[in-house]
C-alpha cells in the first residue's frame, strides 16, 4: 500500500514537472505574441512565474498538517490539468478586453496583468510539490524529500526536451497543453482512486476533460485578429506566424508584431535604393531579412545573385507562397541565422542589406555590434556597401534615440572609413571602404531608375539641413556597442520605457526591498539555495547569450543548453544526496567551485572569446548545473529535512531563480555587460560562502 | 440582430467571466464592456505638484485663465479646463500654476525648427510650392497612441533640448530662409498659444502667412483671438466618433467640430486631415457621417486628406492601412459630395493630385512634394474656368 501510494504520488510529481515546463514554455510564447518580445518582458514573465511558484511553495507549509493530504493532492492535480488551457485562453481573452487592440502595453500594466493571469496556476503548482512530499510522509514519515525534488527534475527535463524539440513545431499551443494535461489528469485520477470519495474525482476528471476539449475547439477563434482575414497561422520553433489579408493587402505578423505588409513603398525604396545606388554594378547582393516590395525594387538593378537569408524557414515559405515577396531571377533563399551565415560563408558581396528590426533584443543586438560590422566588412568586396536602418524620427531626435544613433555611428565608424547617415522615414546607415554620396535621386536618375518615394520626397525630407541636424546631434564620446558589452540594449530598454511613460526604477526598488527583507529572514542553507537558484538562471541566460553571439541562433543547440541546465541538476542532486552527511563543508566547497567556474568563464571570454569550441558552452552549463543541483539535498538536510524545511528551501531556490532572471536580463547584461554580470554572480556566491562560513556552529531552526 | 465580430465576442465573453455583476441587467449595449475597463479613455490628468521649481526665463503669464479662491486657477485655453493648485501642471505639460498665476513654460524655446514644403503640412490649396518655416515647442493636450512626434508632444518643456528664439527672431529667420509662411506644427501649437500668437502678429507685420497645424482642441475664446492672425489651418479630425477620440486620442469630438466651424466662419483657409487607422477610423459609415457633417457645416470645398496609417509609437501592433481601403473611402467621400479628397502617405498615387470638380481634368499633378504639372490660372481651372477654392499665389 505504501509503495503504491509513493509510486502514484511520484507519478503525479513527474507529470506535473512535464506539464509545468510545457505550460511555462507556451505561456511565455503567448506573452511574447500578445505583448512584447524583448528580454525585459521575458524576464518579467519568468520572474513572475518563479516568484508566484515560490510563494505557492511557502504557502504549502499550511498543508503539512492537513488531515487528507493525498485527497488534496489528487484534487489539486486535477485542477492543474485544467488550468494551463484556461490560462492561455485567459491571457488571450483578457489582453483583448483590458487593453486596446493593436496597442502595446507598458511595464506597470504588464506586471499587474502577468501576476493576475499566472497566479492561479503558478501558486497551485508551487503548492503541489511540497504537498506531494507531505502526502507520502503521511504513510512513511522518514521519506527523503530529495526524492520528490529529483522526480520533479526528471519531469522538467522530460517536458522541456519533449516540448521544446518535438511538440512545439508539431502541435498548436492548446493541443500540446492538452497532451500534457491528459497525462496529468490520468495521474490525478489514479491518485484520487486511493482517496475518498471516488465519485467526486471522476466528476472532476470529466470537468477537466471538458475544459481541455472546449479549449481546443476555441483555439483558433481566440486568436483575435482585428481587421482582416486570417489566411495563415503557424506555430514554429521561433514563434507565431500569422498572415492577415485585408482589402487585398497581406500583412505578415511574427509574434504579434507586423513584420511587413505587401506594399510599403517608403521602406522598400529606402532599404534598396539607398545602398544599391552607390555602386555602378551591384552584381551580388546579400539580403538579411526582407519586406514587401523590396525584391521588386532590387530587380531594377538586375543583380546576378540575391542571397536572401531568413532564420525561420516557415516565414520564407509563406512569404513566397503568398506572393508577399515577388520572386526575381537569381534569388537564393537561405534559412539560417544571418550572422552565423556570414561567419560560415567565404563568399563576398557587393552589397549587404540588413533589414532587421531595431536591436531591442539580445538576439537582434548581435547584428549591431563592432564584431558583427567587422565580420560584414570582411564579406564585402572592395567598394561594397553595408546598409542597415533603425527607427527614424519625425522632427526631433529624442535624448534616448540620440544616444542610440550616436552609439551605432561610433560603432560602425570604428570599422568603416566611410559612413553616411540618411534621416529618411528610417535612419539609414550606409557603410563602405569607399566614398558614399547622399545625392540618391541624382544617382538613380543617372541610371534611369524610376521610384515613387525617392523622386518626390527625398530632396525635401533628406535634405542637407536634416542631415546636418542629425550629424550635430551625435555624441562624439559615445560608447561603441560590443558583443560582450551590449550598451544598445540599455538604450533600447530606456526607449521602451520612455514610449510608455513608465520608469523601471520604482518597480525595481520595490522588488529589491522585498528581496532584501526576505533574505534577512532566511537561514544560511536557504541563502545558499537562494543564491544558487539565482546563479543557475543567470548562468543559463548568460550561456545562451554568449552562445548566440559566437555561434548564431541555432534553435536545437539553444534547446540543448536549456536541457543540459535542467538535466545537470539531476546528477547534482544525486551526488548531493550522497554527500549530504558532510553538510556545510559540501556547501562551502560547491560554492567555491561555482566561483572558480564563473571566474574561468570570464577568463575564457577575455582570452579565447569566439574561438571557444561550442562544446565548452554546453559543458560549462552542465557543470554549473551539477554544482547547483548538488546543493539542494545538502541544504535540505542541514535544515532538518522536515516538511516546513522542504517548503522553505524549495521557495528559496525558486525566488532566487526569479531574481536571477530579472536582474541578469534587465540590469546585469545591459548595464554591466557579460563579464560584469558574471562578476556580479561571483560576488553573490562569495556572499553565500561568507554567510555559510559565519553561521558555522549555529544551530539551524527546524 | 447584428452579428458580432470576433473581438466583440471576445470582449463580451471576458466581461461576462470577469465582471458578471457589473454588466447591466438589461439593455446592455456592446459599448458596455469597453466602458468597464481602463483603456476606454486615455485622457490625461493634471500633474499634481508637477510644476518646475523655477520657471523658464521667458515664461509668460498665460492668457485665458481664471483665478479661483486659494490661488487655484482654471485654464480656459482648451476643453480640458485644467483646475490647477499652486505647483500643479496642466494636462498639456506646458502650463503651470506658479503662486496663483498661470504661466506658460513654452515661450521662445522651440524644440523643433525646420523648413518644410507647405505640402508636407499638408496644405494642398494654399500657396503651393512655397516653404513654411516650421516651429514646435514641447507638449500636447491630447495623448494620441499613434503620435508621430511623441518625443516632443508627450514630454515637458524641461525634458527637451531647444533653441532660444523670441517671436521677432522666428520671423527674422523665416524671412532669411525666404519662407512664405510660418507653420505652428509638429507637437500641438495650442500648448504654446502665447508664443504662437506673438509670433503670428509679428509675422503678419512682415507679410508672412501663418499656418496652424493642430488637433483643433481649443476653446472658442482663444480660437477667436487666434483667428485674427491666422491665414490657413489644417485641423486633424482624428475620428468622427467620440468613443474613438477618447480611446485613441484622449479627447472629445465635439470641441474639434466647433473649432472647424469657427475657422470656416472666420474665413481662415481650412483643410482637414484624417488618419485612417485600421479597425478604428476606416469604417464607411463613419466616413459618411463625417462627410455629411462637413458638407452641412463647412461646405463642399474644404480639402480632405485621408492619410495612410503605419504602425507607430504605442499603436504598433496594427497593420498599415490597405491602399484599397483609402481608395474606397476617397471614392465614397467624393460620392457624398466632397470636391477635393486626397490620399496621403501613398507615394505616386493619383489620389494625391488635384482634379477640377467641374470638368474632372487634372489641375495639379503631385509627385511627392514636386509639382510637375499645374493648371490653375488666377484661381480658376485652365480648362473650364471654374473657380478652384484656395489661395494659389506662391
Amino acid at each position: 500500500m505504501k509503495r503504491g501510494t509513493e509510486r502514484d504520488v511520484l507519478l503525479v510529481v513527474l507529470a506535473t514537472g512535464i506539464s509545468s515546463v510545457a505550460t511555462q514554455l507556451y505561456t511565455i510564447r503567448e506573452f511574447l505574441s500578445l505583448f512584447e518580445g524583448n528580454e525585459f518582458v521575458i524576464a518579467l514573465i519568468l520572474c513572475a512565474w518563479l516568484l508566484l511558484g515560490g510563494i505557492g511553495t511557502l504557502l504549502s507549509q499550511a498543508a503539512s498538517r492537513h488531515r487528507d493530504p493525498l485527497g488534496l493532492l489528487a484534487r489539486l492535480t486535477l485542477l492543474l490539468a485544467a488550468l494551463p488551457v484556461l490560462q492561455i485562453l485567459g491571457v488571450r481573452l483578457l489582453r483583448e478586453l483590458l487593453f486596446l487592440h493593436g496597442a502595446s502595453v507598458g511595464l506597470g500594466k504588464l506586471v499587474a496583468f502577468s501576476l493576475v493571469c499566472l497566479a492561479p496556476y503558478t501558486l497551485t503548482v508551487g503548492f503541489v510539490l511540497p504537498l506531494s512530499l507531505f502526502a507520502i510522509r503521511r504513510q512513511e514519515a522518514s521519506y527523503p524529500g530529495v526524492h520528490v525534488y529529483i522526480t520533479d527534475n526528471i519531469g522538467d527535463v522530460t517536458g522541456g526536451a519533449l516540448f521544446a524539440f518535438v511538440l512545439v513545431a508539431l502541435l498548436t499551443p492548446l493541443q500540446a497543453l492538452c497532451v500534457a494535461d491528459l497525462v496529468l489528469m490520468a495521474c490525478g485520477l489514479r491518485l484520487s482512486g486511493r482517496g475518498r470519495p471516488r465519485r467526486a474525482g471522476v466528476l472532476l476528471g470529466m470537468a477537466v476533460l471538458g475544459v481541455n476539449l472546449a479549449g481546443l475547439s476555441a483555439e483558433k477563434a481566440s486568436l483575435a485578429t482585428g481587421q482582416g482575414e486570417l489566411v495563415h497561422y503557424e506555430e514554429t520553433r521561433y514563434g507565431r506566424i500569422t498572415v492577415l489579408r485585408d482589402q487585398g493587402q497581406y500583412t505578415l505578423f511574427e509574434n504579434g508584431v507586423p513584420l511587413y505588409s505587401s506594399s510599403n513603398t517608403f521602406a522598400a525604396e529606402e532599404a534598396i535604393h539607398f545602398p544599391l545606388s552607390q555602386r555602378a554594378d551591384p552584381a551580388e547582393v546579400l539580403l538579411v531579412s526582407a519586406g514587401g516590395g523590396m525584391l521588386e525594387e532590387l530587380a531594377k538593378y538586375a543583380p546576378s545573385r540575391v542571397a536572401y537569408v531568413r532564420l525561420d524557414p516557415a516565414i520564407s515559405r509563406v512569404e513566397l507562397s503568398l506572393g508577399l515577396l515577388g520572386e526575381i531571377p537569381g534569388l537564393e533563399v537561405i534559412n539560417a541565422d544571418g550572422r552565423a551565415f556570414l561567419a560560415s560563408t567565404t563568399h563576398t558581396y557587393d552589397t549587404i542589406i540588413l533589414n532587421l528590426p531595431d536591436p531591442d533584443t539580445f538576439l537582434l543586438n548581435r547584428f549591431y555590434t563592432a564584431q558583427f560590422f567587422t565580420l560584414a566588412r570582411r564579406r564585402l568586396r572592395e567598394g561594397g556597401v553595408l546598409s542597415f536602418t533603425v527607427s527614424g524620427y519625425e522632427n526631433y531626435l529624442g535624448a534616448t534615440q540620440r544616444r542610440e544613433v550616436s552609439c551605432l555611428y561610433k560603432t560602425v565608424r570604428d570599422v568603416f572609413p566611410h559612413v553616411l547617415m540618411l534621416p529618411g522615414r528610417q535612419i539609414s546607415f550606409l557603410c563602405s571602404d569607399a566614398p558614399l554620396s547622399p545625392e540618391i535621386p541624382e544617382l538613380l536618375a543617372a541610371r534611369g531608375i524610376k521610384t515613387a518615394y525617392i523622386e518626390g520626397y527625398f530632396t525635401q525630407e533628406v535634405n542637407a539641413e536634416r542631415r546636418q541636424y542629425l550629424a550635430d546631434a551625435l555624441d562624439a564620446h559615445a560608447t561603441p556597442n560590443r558583443d560582450l558589452s551590449p550598451v544598445m540594449l540599455r538604450y533600447m530598454f530606456a526607449q521602451w520605457f520612455a514610449k510608455h511613460g513608465t520608469r523601471p526604477i520604482p518597480f525595481l526598488l520595490a522588488a529589491a526591498v522585498l528581496v532584501i527583507g526576505y533574505a534577512l529572514h532566511m537561514g544560511a542553507g536557504e541563502y545558499v539555495l537562494f543564491t544558487t537558484g539565482w546563479t543557475t538562471m543567470a548562468g543559463e541566460i548568460l550561456v545562451i547569450f554568449v552562445f548566440q553571439i559566437f555561434y548564431g541562433y541555432v534553435y536545437l543547440k539553444i534547446g540543448l543548453i536549456v536541457t543540459v541546465f535542467l538535466a545537470g541538476l539531476l546528477p547534482g542532486a544525486l551526488l548531493g544526496q550522497w554527500l549530504r552527511a558532510r553538510g556545510r563543508r559540501v556547501l562551502l566547497m560547491s560554492d567555491g567551485l561555482i566561483v572558480i567556474l564563473l571566474g574561468t568563464s570570464i577568463a575564457g571570454l577575455v582570452l579565447v572569446g569566439a574561438s571557444l569550441p561550442q562544446g565548452c558552452c554546453i559543458a560549462y552549463g552542465g557543470l554549473l548545473s551539477v554544482l547547483c543541483g548538488l546543493q539542494f539535498p545538502v541544504a535540505l538536510s542541514l535544515r532538518g529535512g522536515n516538511n516546513p524545511a522542504m517548503s522553505r528551501v524549495v521557495a528559496a531556490d525558486l525566488l532566487g531563480a526569479a531574481c536571477g532572471t530579472m536582474v541578469t536580463s534587465a540590469i546585469g547584461i545591459p548595464l554591466l555587460g557579460i563579464i560584469g554580470a558574471t562578476g556580479g554572480l561571483i560576488a553573490l556566491k562569495l556572499s553565500s560562502i561568507m554567510v555559510t562560513g559565519l553561521c558555522h556552529g549555529q544551530p539551524q531552526p527546524s | 440582430m447584428a452579428s458580432l465580430s470576433r473581438r466583440e465576442f471576445l470582449r463580451l465573453c471576458a466581461a461576462a467571466c470577469l465582471a458578471p455583476g457589473a454588466l447591466a441587467p438589461a439593455g446592455c449595449t456592446q459599448d458596455a464592456p469597453s466602458a468597464l475597463f481602463a483603456d476606454s479613455d486615455i485622457t490625461g490628468s493634471v500633474f499634481v505638484g508637477g510644476g518646475p521649481r523655477r520657471l523658464w526665463k521667458w515664461s509668460k503669464e498665460a492668457s485665458h485663465y481664471r483665478l479661483l479662491e486659494g490661488s487655484v486657477v482654471v485654464c480656459d485655453l482648451c476643453p480640458h479646463s485644467c483646475k490647477l493648485s499652486p505647483g500643479d501642471r496642466g494636462v498639456c505639460r506646458s502650463r503651470v500654476n506658479h503662486k496663483g498665476t498661470l504661466y506658460t513654460l513654452t515661450y521662445g524655446n522651440p524644440c523643433s525648427v525646420h523648413i518644410d514644403p507647405i505640402e508636407k503640412k499638408p496644405l494642398f490649396h494654399f500657396m503651393p510650392q512655397t516653404r513654411a518655416f516650421s516651429i514646435a515647442a514641447a507638449g500636447c493636450n491630447l495623448r494620441c497612441l499613434n503620435c508621430q512626434n511623441w518625443e516632443i508632444s508627450q514630454v515637458t518643456p524641461e525634458e527637451v533640448s531647444f533653441r532660444e528664439l523670441l517671436p521677432c527672431e522666428v520671423v527674422h529667420e523665416a524671412c532669411r530662409a525666404q519662407c512664405a509662411s510660418i507653420a505652428y506644427t509638429y507637437s500641438e501649437p495650442v500648448t504654446f498659444f502665447e508664443y504662437m500668437l506673438d509670433t503670428a502678429r509679428a509675422a503678419r507685420e512682415r507679410g508672412i502667412a501663418n499656418l496652424w497645424i493642430s488637433n483643433g482642441y481649443i476653446n472658442r475664446g482663444a480660437l477667436l483671438e487666434l483667428c485674427g492672425v491666422l491665414d490657413a489651418a489644417n485641423v486633424n479630425l482624428k475620428a468622427f466618433d467620440d468613443e474613438v477620440y477618447r480611446r485613441l486620442n484622449g479627447g472629445r469630438l465635439a470641441p474639434v467640430k466647433r473649432t472647424l466651424v469657427v475657422l470656416a466662419m472666420r474665413g481662415v483657409h481650412l483643410e482637414i486631415t484624417t488618419l485612417v487607422v485600421p479597425g478604428y477610423t476606416d469604417g464607411e459609415d463613419m466616413l459618411r457621417r463625417m462627410c455629411g457633417w462637413i458638407l452641412g457645416n463647412l461646405g463642399q470645398d474644404r480639402p480632405l486628406h485621408l492619410l495612410r496609417f503605419f504602425p507607430h509609437y504605442r499603436l504598433d501592433r496594427l497593420p498599415p492601412t490597405p491602399v484599397s481601403t483609402l481608395e474606397r473611402l476617397r471614392e465614397l467621400a467624393i460620392e457624398e459630395g466632397m470636391r477635393y479628397v486626397y490620399l496621403g502617405n501613398v507615394p505616386g498615387h493619383p489620389g494625391t493630385n488635384t482634379y477640377c470638380h467641374n470638368c474632372g481634368r487634372l489641375l495639379v499633378e503631385r509627385r511627392g512634394y514636386l509639382i510637375p504639372a499645374f493648371h490653375i490660372v488666377e484661381g480658376r481651372c485652365r480648362f473650364c474656368r471654374s473657380v478652384i477654392p484656395g489661395v494659389w499665389k506662391g
